[in-house]
């Protein structure tokens, strides 16, 4: 008896932790892809899931840098990471502003479609139109 | 008698003037309306858009010597089955790459012709009998048009398939890629692909 609950118990221990290797960091592997672990693997998924989907985990933004390129245009480089389970569509927009804070109009501040897969780094980069652009201001909202 | 005709004409005008559909502008800004399967405005802000970012990030339009490169747009063809004025796209991406500082367009030479036919009329005028009755320092003299440099020219084009017995998937695919004139060497490219899915009974044109 004592037998065989041992071996029960390895076969869920390997079920739930699975084979997981550190791999390079560069690679970012996706759950149920790679292979299971103690902090991700069947059960925990489940609940993981339902406990993200309750207390409302969504996208946040990591980094924000700004650099001039060669062309003397800003290029806006943000890092994020999606904390929720779920795939999050949104949409991004950014205005340009020059030197005394003024919104710079141009034809490519517009709405543009975003996709984060879940529990997941995403990336976005912009171009300023035009070389008066300084700093810049951006705002999400839900893909309709 | 009469109080019963009165009743029902307020009736039916209370029933005709609440199943009308109100007309409302637009919040071109930030509109949250519900995707078309054909293409509307905001498809083409986003192409457009992606399209800009793209050609100013390249720095394929920053010429060496620091001055800029005369643009001329070449042919953009619709291939879709929509009625497009590939000037929707285009004017956009014009403007701004005018407003970048990078480049000049030329109003001279286009795909379908001089953007603007004025540059040539008043050289016909010059040549005319007319052309005595102009200052001859304020007319354009021969030689002085700037040939273009690079050519901006491109296709929009659009696929349907069936994707289920009750959605159709529409792709739109936006390719732009900008010539250098004198070598002909391609200096950019890029496909912007928009895709909608949607019921079999939307019109895609």
């Amino acid at each position: 008896m004592k037998t065989i609950t041992n071996i029960l118990l390895l076969v869920a221990v390997v079920v739930l932790v699975g084979c997981y290797a550190q791999h390079d960091s560069r690679v970012y592997m996706r759950e149920e892809v790679r292979s299971d672990s103690l902090d991700s693997n069947i059960v925990v998924r489940t609940v993981g899931r339902a406990f993200g989907t309750l207390i409302g985990e969504g996208v946040d933004v990591k980094s924000a840098v700004a650099r001039r390129n060669d062309a003397g245009l800003l290029e806006l480089h943000i890092g994020g990471y999606n904390r929720s389970h779920e795939t999050k569509r949104f949409r991004y927009r950014v205005e340009w502003l020059d030197e005394d804070g003024m919104v710079i109009q141009n034809k490519s501040s517009v709405w543009m479609p975003a996709s984060a897969m879940g529990k997941s780094p995403f990336s976005l980069k912009m171009v300023a139109p035009r070389p008066e652009a300084v700093n810049f201001r951006m705002d999400t909202r839900k893909w309709e | 008698m009469k109080a019963k005709i009165l009743i029902i004409l307020l009736l039916s005008s209370i029933f005709f003037v609440g199943c009308a559909q109100e007309t409302v502008n637009i919040d071109v800004m930030h509109d949250e309306g519900k995707a078309v399967m054909a293409l509307d405005y905001r498809d083409f802000d986003q192409a457009a858009s992606g399209m800009i970012q793209s050609m100013l990030g390249s720095g394929a339009l920053k010429k060496d010597d620091g001055s800029r490169y005369v643009v001329a747009t070449a042919r953009i063809i619709n291939d879709t089955m929509q009625r497009i004025d590939t000037n929707q796209l285009m004017a956009k991406i014009e403007e701004e790459l005018l407003n970048s500082g990078q480049v000049v367009m030329t109003s001279a030479v286009g795909g379908k012709g001089a953007p603007d036919e004025m540059v040539y009329q008043v050289r016909d005028i010059r040549d005319s009998a007319q052309g005595d009755e102009f200052n001859q320092d304020t007319i354009a003299a021969k030689g002085q048009l700037v040939a273009p440099e690079l050519s901006i020219s491109g296709k929009i084009f659009q696929r349907n398939i069936r994707y289920d017995k009750n959605r159709q998937q529409v792709e739109y695919y936006f390719q732009l890629k900008i010539t250098d004139l004198t070598t002909g060497l391609r200096f950019w490219q890029k496909e912007t692909v928009i895709g909608k899915r949607g019921s079999n009974k939307s019109v895609a044109w």
